[in-house]
C-alpha cells in the first residue's frame, strides 16, 4: 500500500464516522463534532494529493486546506450560536424534540 | 511511511470514540484529541505551516468552542438519554457503509500517479502565493470572518439584546438564568 492509497483510505474512513455521527446523534452540538471530522478528512485529501501527487509550484492544496481551516472555524462559531440561541428557547439541545416544524 | 502507519490508526480510534462515547464532554475531547493527532500529521508530511495553524484553530479555538458550548448547555437530567436516536442506527450504518465501500473501491482501483518527491513548502512561498494569486479569495475569507464575528455574538447575546422575537415560554425561563451570560464568542 502506498503512503496516497493509505491516506486517502484514512481520509475515507474518518469522512464515513462524520457522516455516521450526524447521522445519528441526537445531541446538535454533537452533530457539529461529526461535521468538523468531515471537513478534517478532506482537508487530509487535499494535503496527501499535494505531498505525494504531481509538483504543484502553485501550492493549491495547502492554500485550499488554509481556506477550509478558516471557513471550517467560521461555520463552527455560527453553528454553535444558533444551538445555543435554540437551547435558550426550548431548554434542550436534543434534535428529536425540535420538531415544531413537523406537520 | 512509518510515521504514517503509526498515525493512521490512533486518528482513527480517536475519531471513533468521538462518534461513539455516550457522554458528550468525552466526544468532544476525543475529537480535540484527533484533531491534534490530525495536525501532527501535517507536521510528519511536511506542511509545518497547515499544522500549525490546524493546532492553533481546530484545537485551539474549535475544540474549546465546543468545550464550553457543552457546557452552557447542560442537559441535567437528560444527560444519559441523549446518547443518540434509537431509530437511527440502522439508517445510519445503511447510508455511511455504502459511501466507504465506494471510496475505498475507487482507491483501489484508481491508478494512483505517485511521484517520490517531498516538496517544500516554505513560509515565504506560501505567502506570496496567498497575497499575489488568491488575493480576492482572502479578501472575501476576512468580511466572511468579519460577519461570522458580528452574528455570532449577536446570536449568543440572546433574543432579549438583539430586538429579535421570543416566545413567552422563554421569557419566563430563561430570564433569570441566562439573561446576564455574556456572549459566547
Amino acid at each position: 500500500m502506498t503512503p496516497l492509497a493509505l491516506l486517502l483510505t484514512l481520509s475515507s474512513a474518518l469522512f464515513t464516522l462524520g457522516l455516521f455521527a450526524v447521522l445519528t446523534r441526537r445531541n446538535a452540538i454533537l452533530v457539529l463534532v461529526g461535521i468538523e471530522l468531515m471537513l478534517n478528512a478532506a482537508n487530509i485529501n487535499f494535503i496527501a494529493f499535494w505531498r505525494y501527487g504531481p509538483p504543484d509550484p502553485e501550492l493549491a492544496g495547502p492554500v485550499f486546506v488554509l481556506f477550509s481551516i478558516a471557513i471550517a472555524a467560521a461555520e463552527a462559531a455560527v453553528g454553535l450560536a444558533i444551538i445555543l440561541m435554540v437551547f435558550r428557547h426550548t431548554r434542550s439541545t436534543d434534535l428529536n424534540k425540535l420538531d415544531s416544524l413537523h406537520g | 511511511m512509518i510515521p504514517l502507519l503509526i498515525l493512521s490508526p490512533l486518528i482513527l480510534l480517536a475519531a471513533l470514540g468521538a462518534v461513539w462515547m455516550a457522554r458528550p464532554v468525552h466526544a468532544a475531547l476525543l475529537l480535540a484529541l484527533s484533531l491534534a493527532l490530525n495536525a501532527v500529521l501535517y507536521l510528519v508530511m511536511g506542511a509545518d505551516f497547515i499544522g500549525l495553524v490546524q493546532f492553533m484553530v481546530y484545537v485551539g479555538a474549535v475544540a474549546v468552542l465546543i468545550v464550553f458550548s457543552l457546557l452552557i448547555t447542560r442537559p441535567g437530567d437528560e444527560a444519559e438519554e441523549l446518547r443518540r436516536r434509537p431509530g437511527a442506527l440502522l439508517p445510519g450504518v445503511a447510508c455511511t457503509l455504502p459511501v466507504l465501500a465506494m471510496v475505498l473501491f475507487t482507491v483501489s482501483k484508481t491508478a494512483i500517479l505517485e511521484t517520490g518527491n517531498a516538496p517544500s513548502i516554505s513560509m515565504e512561498s506560501l505567502g506570496k502565493t496567498l497575497f499575489t494569486s488568491h488575493a480576492p479569495a482572502v479578501l472575501a475569507l476576512a468580511v466572511l470572518l468579519t460577519a461570522v464575528m458580528i452574528g455570532a455574538a449577536l446570536l449568543a447575546r440572546g433574543a432579549h439584546a438583539s430586538g429579535l422575537p421570543r416566545s413567552a415560554s422563554c421569557e419566563t425561563k430563561t430570564a433569570d438564568e441566562t439573561g446576564s451570560e455574556p456572549p459566547i464568542s
